[in-house]
């Protein structure tokens, strides 16, 4: 890559020689000609032959070498300063147009082969560039209307040649293949340059196929690897529920198992002596009492491990807290609590509820309303829990039965309880949760 | 980056404008010199040793108006070297701002756009008239319908008349509006052997040729083009049969300047500018030793007492830095009064201007020089000559077509040729010739 460009700035650098190796030529052909013929006094003849003069032979060399270094300077901005701004190319290429223009004015037309240059660098250049093809049209327009044939059919233009012919043939063949041939380098240094950047495009197109091909692959590797993940979490997934099964299973059989085994075996009992000792038996169904006491607390212990590991470790209300914690840390959301209900203490199953129900609630507001803010409240009415979430995201106008409010629906139907969506104005879930108070079983 | 980018745009600016501020503080006091392109000595070939002295006149009174102008000029160029000076300044780009123009290079010099359009400059500057010029003197300084040049000097042609002769010969001196019969009367009637040895001593004119007759016969030599020359008409056979009439009384004697000196011919045409150097002293004593004046040119039946008038050009160039200044040297030259006045006092020919011609200081200033008894000519009649002339088209090519036909015709008529088809063969002989 850094070959090529090479290979291309030196092409640029020598086109703009030949270009100024042309203009010189020909300023300075007509300079020193003009002097000649002052100096043989021949000057009144030399006018008759000429449709028009230069407008000061000298200056004119002064005009070219000018232009040049503009041009020259504009070269080394494009080339080594701004060669990554967009911007500064198109301006540097618009001002390369203007000068071109102008040089050409100044020769009259009688020579618009710098336009070559100003295309080749366009070619190179505009590839991101808006407006490319206005600017190709520029120049091409420029250099059909800027030619000599052509225009001194309407105006009146000086003529290198009528400057050569002013000389002996010999000296006059000599100057002429030293002008042709000065046009004509100019000429195939364009095509060399155009050839290149084809070459150079056609390369590019090539590493770009190649790439596209790499990707595919890639891609196509990683949707495989995709799948297997997908089934290899739909098999890990399997086995979590088989193992949660088991441990049910087993807590079932530890527990419950154990205390109604030891109930049956003492209501076996029971039945026996409770026609020979009502005394007895009285003893034996406190017994009863107390291992059915025990085999309760083991429920409660064995629930309570199934339990949201927040809710297992704290109580409701920092279980709450917590999570508020933990949501406002990871997304920017707000989220306000407040609560009105002295003591956050109810059973596992509604705490679970109210617990699930805040954090399928929070998700939502963040995941699909993207709320910056969140308000919960908690109230007590008639023995009911009223929990409403509100948030100030985008809320939804047709609410769709996701999978987060059928979750909501399904907790709280369980408990008998009742809930309300509102997607108007942010979106709000209000939801009604019967308690079951004093029913401690403690 | 950033910082560096609105560094660079401000410095840019800053260059911007440093130019045009620098070019106006360097130029805000400095003197501007205009350079004058003029030639020595006079148009019209005739002998002057006052060359420089209306031009420095001129000088002297646009310096003081303006007191940061100089003008300079080249004095020594001969005429001779003038067209070729002022065609190198042209090629080297170093044109005067205001220059006389020498006929033959007008065209050229308009065609190649050496000349200012004068057409705005006229039409902004509200204290001009282009009417105060005689038409004819205007009509030189025109090319394709634009005002290139204003006219500086004019002089037309006169018919010399030999006032001693015709008084022996009891002949009264023709009107102004005397005509070619007129003319060829009074030829007839001088053309004689007055010493009797056989051959004839006293002629009637000298050096009167086709041309000369074809412009008072309405001729338009170029009608389209400066390629086309138009001979084969009704005016130009009729002026070149007159010609060949006139010839004929000679009975093919060749009369020669020196018959025209000892004064034995009756009639010669004249420029203005030779009427007034040779009526004027010095001159006066040495060339001529009988009495003599100037009237129009015999009028021909389709045409009028007119003549070929030749006007001294000047113009602006048109890559003069100023234009302005330029413009007001140009006029002060051409269009004012006092100095287009000097153009009698000093110079040769006449002033463009009509009401300075047809002045009375004008006659009282060519009276001056002249004998008391000398009639000078009146005043009234050179501006209808000036006025009514025909002006001689300006291109390099014209003098040698007009010298080609003027020989060539010379030929017809010593020869009896056929007038008629002669010209139409001459005639396709210079469009030949011109078309090269």
């Amino acid at each position: 890559m850094q070959n090529k460009n090479k290979k291309f700035i030196y092409l640029k650098m020598s086109m703009i020689a030949i270009n100024f190796i042309a203009a010189l030529f020909i300023t300075l052909l007509i300079y020193v000609t003009t002097r000649i013929i002052c100096d043989h006094f021949i000057a009144r003849e030399f006018i008759n032959s000429v449709a028009s003069i230069p407008w000061n032979p000298y200056k004119n060399i002064v005009v070219s070498i000018t232009l040049f270094c503009g041009l020259i300077l504009s070269f080394i901005f494009r080339e080594f300063i701004y060669s990554n701004n967009n911007k500064a190319i198109y301006i540097t290429l618009i001002i390369d147009l203007i000068i071109s223009i102008t040089l050409i004015y100044f020769l009259d037309f009688n020579y618009n082969g710098i336009l070559f240059l100003v295309i080749a660098n366009i070619i190179a250049y505009t590839k991101g560039i808006r407006g490319r093809y206005i600017l190709m049209l520029l120049s091409v327009a420029a250099i059909i209307i800027a030619d000599y044939q052509l225009i001194s059919i309407n105006f009146e233009l000086y003529s290198v040649y009528d400057y050569i012919s002013y000389y002996d043939s010999s000296t006059q063949q000599a100057l002429m293949v030293c002008y042709n041939s000065i046009v004509s380098i100019n000429v195939v240094l364009f095509i060399i340059y155009c050839i290149s950047v084809i070459q150079n495009q056609r390369g590019t197109i090539d590493e770009v196929n190649t790439l596209y091909e790499k990707l595919s692959q890639a891609n196509e590797d990683l949707r495989i690897a995709n799948e297997q993940l997908k089934e290899y979490s739909k098999i890990t997934e399997k086995m979590g529920e088989t193992r949660e099964r088991n441990r049910l299973a087993r807590e079932i059989h530890d527990t419950l198992g154990h205390t109604l085994t030891g109930i049956l075996a003492g209501l076996d009992a029971c039945l026996t002596t409770i026609e020979i000792s009502p005394q007895e038996t009285k003893k034996q169904l406190e017994m009863i009492a107390e291992v059915t006491r025990r085999g309760i607390n083991e429920v409660r212990r064995s629930v309570n491990k199934l339990r949201p590991d927040a809710l297992e470790r704290l109580n409701l209300e920092s279980a709450i807290r917590k999570m508020i914690m933990d949501v406002e840390t990871m997304s920017h959301t707000k989220v306000t609590f407040e609560t009105r209900v002295a003591n956050l203490k109810f059973d596992a199953d509604e705490e679970d509820t109210i617990y699930r129900v805040i954090q399928e609630s929070l998700t939502n507001a963040i995941r699909h309303g993207k709320a910056s803010r969140v308000w919960i409240t908690m109230d007590s009415v008639d023995g009911e829990i009223i929990l409403t979430i509100k948030d100030n995201g985008i809320g939804c106008v047709n609410m769709k039965k996701g999978f987060g409010t059928r979750h909501i629906v399904e907790r709280i139907q369980m408990l008998r309880g009742s809930v309300k969506f509102d997607g108007s104005d942010g979106f709000t879930v209000t939801a009604r949760i019967p308690i079951r108070w004093g029913e401690v079983y403690d | 980056m950033r910082r560096s980018k609105i560094g660079l745009i401000i410095g840019c600016i800053v260059i911007m404008l440093a130019f045009p501020l620098a070019y106006y503080i360097s130029n805000r006091d400095r003197e501007i010199t205009l350079e004058l392109g003029i030639f020595a000595g006079s148009n019209w070939d005739v002998a002057n040793a006052n060359s420089y002295v209306i031009i420095d006149k001129a000088i002297a009174k646009f310096e003081q108006q303006h007191k940061n102008v100089k003008i300079h000029y080249y004095s020594g160029i001969l005429k001779r070297d003038y067209s070729e000076w002022l065609t190198k300044q042209l090629l080297l780009g170093k044109m005067p701002d205001v220059f006389m123009i020498l006929s033959d290079d007008f065209n050229r010099l308009a065609s190649l756009g050496a000349l200012k359009d004068l057409e705005k400059l006229m039409e902004k500057d509200s204290s001009f008239r282009k009417e105060e010029y005689f038409t004819t003197a205007l009509m030189t300084g025109q090319y394709n319908g634009s005002q290139y040049a204003l006219p500086y000097e004019t002089v037309p042609t006169l018919m010399f008349v030999n006032k001693t002769l015709l008084m022996k010969e009891g002949i009264k001196v023709p009107d102004s509006d005397w005509t070619w019969d007129d003319m060829y009367e009074i030829c007839k009637m001088v053309t004689k052997d007055t010493d009797g040895d056989g051959h004839l001593d006293q002629f009637g004119s000298y050096n009167y040729d086709w041309l000369d007759a074809a412009y008072t016969n309405g001729m338009v030599l170029f009608e389209e083009s400066d390629t086309k020359i138009n001979l084969v008409n009704e005016r130009v056979t009729q002026a070149v049969k007159f010609t060949k009439q006139l010839y004929d009384l000679n009975q093919g004697r060749m009369v020669t300047q020196d018959d025209f000196d000892s004064g034995r011919v009756a009639f010669m045409p004249l420029s203005f500018a030779d009427y007034r150097t040779y009526k004027t002293y010095p001159y006066k004593i040495k060339k001529y030793h009988f009495k003599w004046d100037c009237i129009t040119l015999p009028a021909g039946e389709y045409g009028a007492n007119i003549s070929e008038v030749n006007t001294l050009l000047m113009g602006i160039s048109n890559k003069s830095r100023h234009e302005k200044l330029a413009w007001e040297f140009l006029k002060l030259l051409t269009y004012d009064e006092e100095i287009q006045m000097d153009i009698f006092r000093y110079s040769q020919g006449a002033s463009v201007l009509k009401k300075v011609t047809g002045s009375k200081e004008a006659e009282i200033i060519l009276q001056e020089y002249m004998e008391e008894s000398e009639k000078v000519i009146d005043n009234e009649l050179l501006s209808r000559v000036i006025e009514q002339g025909v002006v001689a088209p300006q291109f390099l090519r014209y003098r040698e077509a007009v010298s080609l036909a003027s020989s060539e015709i010379q030929t017809i008529i010593e020869n009896d040729k056929n007038i008629d088809s002669s010209l139409k063969i001459l005639q396709n002989k210079i469009n030949q010739y011109l078309k090269q």
